[in-house]
């Protein structure tokens, strides 16, 4: 059986892309500000969707791009006073050159494996950078762009991001690759034998993610202003993602999307609880879990077929 | 499904369809009117109080700074209230003040997020912070983006001065090359030794910076230093550290570290026979919880930086209760020994009260103008800001041993710097 689209998809995600793009016009500051994480968040998730939920690559190791990006911006806009913006496409290329870099070690590895191997690389960077001389080791660098951009010019970058993640993810499954993709996390074997590149793809998708996710980085650590290496590489980055995907909805495009809104709304209110806002967050995820073990998109879509982006073309003319 | 059935559906409009998409509607109106208030909620407040944002580090790995911050807030804040709070000119009236406490989990990411929070939600009029670059180094630089007046305190200059120059965020605290290297070059000259010193500090932002101003201010004194480099948190095995120092006749050691990583090598020394003469160590025997958690006798001797106690010759610019009955205070209420952060947290709110007293104002610009001309003498000392926004508060050297009223007590040994602040002992050989 196959469902016909919402209908109204397209005049939905409009609305909501030109209610984020005039956010700066009729929102107050503090709108902005979670605008600003929201988009941000939505992007990173995004990736580790793409790679987990579509591509079969547990990656445990988003952090090593967040750090690795985050940094090549600080360094080049800090020290070469290079443009703020140039510097955090720099971070993108970067994470794409260390991404290739991994994959010569980490794409020998599948599953449990793969997963274990992205985390160590994330953590042999952590040692790295907090031993290295140049960035200060542990101390943590401030990033001092030659013109420091406004707040609003901030918000703009990371909605760019923002979008720019979820078309990609969005064209990349719906072209011949994410067909690939889906096949080959469903079964690697079969899908080989059928045809599909695995090691291609999986090394295109890969590459993707790093850029997308080292660029977002980019973006955040200048909102951020001060980055340091044992939070920059840590792994509360990929936790918090996962947290995002898994109530959102692992394997749908708009689980992270409505993850994302769900966990910067959640851990903006809990911060004011201190000793028990992680126990709530906890708390929260386990619930949703029950509750709807495919996170809250999945569980919808599941039940009502209501689906805003589809990751397969439809082709309602000819009989399945 | 088939096609006919399909099409049917489109266009037309049942009962069930009717009720889900009137509920949905209803729904989403209700919950669209009702976002703004959630988090807009804040900002309707008239002007019936002074908010100040109080970030703390009150989970993760910075917790035992974070310890006694509720007690010390309030205490402070019921002062500034009970004559009716601060006399505001505009408004011809005085408003009382309140905090809002935020926790920044130890980590610098989500301090800078709960900052940015505080200022445009809750729109804050001064933040006031304490504890370790990790706190304050990004809130810093996050209300010098926004613009709001910010005063830290409790976190080492240098890490600090790297984000400047700042105009909106003041800090009072002392050097690490201008205090703590005469503090414990002065602790180890007050030793007959062979002036060989060997080196144990951490991979973090202290141990590094330590680490490095010590090599060379230590080698200009004429002290030999031995380091076998930074070590990760959580180490099991410091034999090598050890063996090195014994090999080389090692008889002075110079540490920065975390507790739990303290006891573990302090214990290992004990047992592969390293005594030396003098041990100075930073950051993880201020707390006289460890120095109990050490067991035995191993705490007895050992030294390190005191930048607050109740023998500190100071008092409190509000109320007058001297260093001595602030922590006869705190030892009542908790039945615990004082600490050395108690004081900056409470002198935090002298400067605050200070400052917008004097600024009589709530414009922003009127209360960063008030904070640089402080000149205050608080519960730890004058605080007066220069140009570069930052004020030096004593240090002094001081040395556990065997209480009398707690298992252990820090004597204050070396005061040379700052002969004003009183010794209470004198530095023994371990």
């Amino acid at each position: 059986m196959i469902r016909e689209p919402f209908k109204y998809r397209w005049l939905v995600l409009g609305a909501l892309f030109i209610l984020l793009a005039t956010l700066p016009v009729w929102g107050s500051d503090y709108m902005l500000l979670l605008g600003l994480l929201f988009c941000l968040y939505a992007a990173l998730s995004q990736m580790w969707n793409l790679l987990t939920g579509y591509s079969g690559l547990l990656s445990l190791g988003q952090q090593a791009f967040i750090g690795f990006g985050g940094y090549t911006m600080a360094v080049t806009t800090s020290y070469y006073n290079i443009n703020i913006w140039l510097s955090i496409l720099a971070g993108g290329v970067t994470s794409v050159l260390l991404a290739l870099f991994m994959s010569l070690f980490i794409f020998r590895m599948s599953g449990i494996f793969f997963a274990i191997g992205t985390w160590i690389f994330a953590e042999i960077l952590l040692l790295w950078f907090s031993n290295w001389e140049y960035v200060k080791y542990g101390t943590g660098l401030f990033v001092k762009p030659p013109n420091p951009p406004s707040m609003t010019m901030i918000y703009y970058a990371a909605l760019t991001m923002g979008v720019v993640a979820l078309a990609t993810v969005y064209f990349i499954l719906r072209s011949k690759i994410g067909l690939g993709l889906m096949a080959m996390r469903d079964n690697e074997e079969v899908s080989a034998s059928m045809g599909v590149e695995i090691f291609r793809s999986k090394l295109f998708c890969f590459l993707i993610a790093a850029f997308i996710t080292g660029t977002t980085a980019g973006v955040l650590y200048v909102f951020q202003i001060f980055i340091q290496p044992y939070k920059a590489f840590a792994i509360d980055w990929t936790v918090s993602l996962v947290f995002i995907v898994i109530i959102g909805g692992i394997g749908t495009i708009e689980g992270p999307i409505v993850g994302s809104f769900i966990f910067v709304l959640l851990s903006q209110y809990l911060s004011e609880y201190g000793h028990i806002s992680l126990l709530l967050l906890g708390i929260i995820a386990i619930l949703i879990i029950l509750v709807a073990p495919k996170g809250i998109m999945g569980t919808l879509q599941e039940k009502t077929g209501f689906e805003l982006l589809s990751p397969r073309r439809l082709f309602s003319e000819e009989p399945m | 499904m088939d096609k006919k059935k399909m099409k049917k559906n489109v266009g037309t409009l049942n009962r069930r369809e009717f009720v889900k998409k009137t509920a949905i509607t209803a729904g989403s109106v209700y919950a669209a009117s009702n976002f703004p208030n959630f988090i807009g909620s804040a900002q309707a407040a008239s002007r019936d109080h002074i908010l100040i944002g109080r970030p703390n580090p009150s989970t993760g790995p910075l917790a035992a700074f974070g310890e006694g911050t509720p007690w010390a807030d309030e205490i402070a804040v019921d002062e500034i209230n009970k004559a009716g709070g601060i006399f505001i000119e505009k408004l011809g009236k005085k408003l009382p003040i309140k905090i809002k406490t935020v926790d920044t989990q130890s980590n610098p990411t989500k301090a800078a997020e709960v900052a940015s929070q505080l200022i445009l939600k809750d729109k804050v009029d001064l933040m006031l912070f304490y504890h370790t670059p990790d706190t304050v180094n990004p809130i810093s630089s996050i209300c010098e983006r926004f613009k709001v007046p910010a005063i830290s305190l409790d976190s080492p200059l240098e890490p600090w001065l790297e984000g400047g120059p700042y105009k909106w965020a003041f800090h009072a605290f002392w050097s690490v090359e201008k205090d703590i290297v005469p503090v414990y070059t002065g602790i180890w000259d007050q030793i007959e030794t062979n002036k060989k010193v060997g080196i144990l500090m951490a991979n973090d932002p202290d141990g590094v910076a330590w680490s490095e101003v010590f090599k060379k201010a230590g080698a200009e004194k004429g002290y030999e230093l031995f380091d076998k480099g930074r070590f990760p948190y959580g180490l099991q095995d410091f034999s090598p550290f050890i063996n090195d120092w014994k090999e080389n006749n090692v008889e002075i050691l110079l540490a920065n570290l975390i507790p739990p990583d303290f006891i573990t090598a302090w214990r290992q020394c004990q047992r592969l026979g390293f005594k030396p003469k003098v041990a100075t160590v930073g950051k993880a025997i201020l707390f006289p919880s460890v120095a109990e958690a050490l067991g035995g006798d191993l705490a007895k001797g050992l030294s390190t930086e005191v930048w607050w106690s109740p023998h500190h010759p100071f008092k409190s610019s509000m109320s007058g209760v001297t260093a001595q009955q602030f922590c006869d205070r705190w030892t009542q209420d908790t039945g615990k020994i004082w600490t050395q952060p108690l004081g900056f947290k409470y002198a935090g709110y002298e400067l605050a009260f200070d400052v917008l007293t004097r600024a009589a104002s709530l414009d922003k610009e009127a209360i960063r103008e008030a904070i640089a001309k402080t000149e205050l003498e608080t519960i730890v000392g004058k605080i007066k800001f220069n140009d570069q926004n930052y004020s030096r508060t004593p240090l002094v050297g001081g040395q556990w041993n065997k209480g009398e009223k707690f298992p252990w007590e820090i004597k204050i040994t070396y005061n040379e710097p700052y002969p004003n602040i009183p010794k209470t002992g004198e530095t023994f050989s371990m």
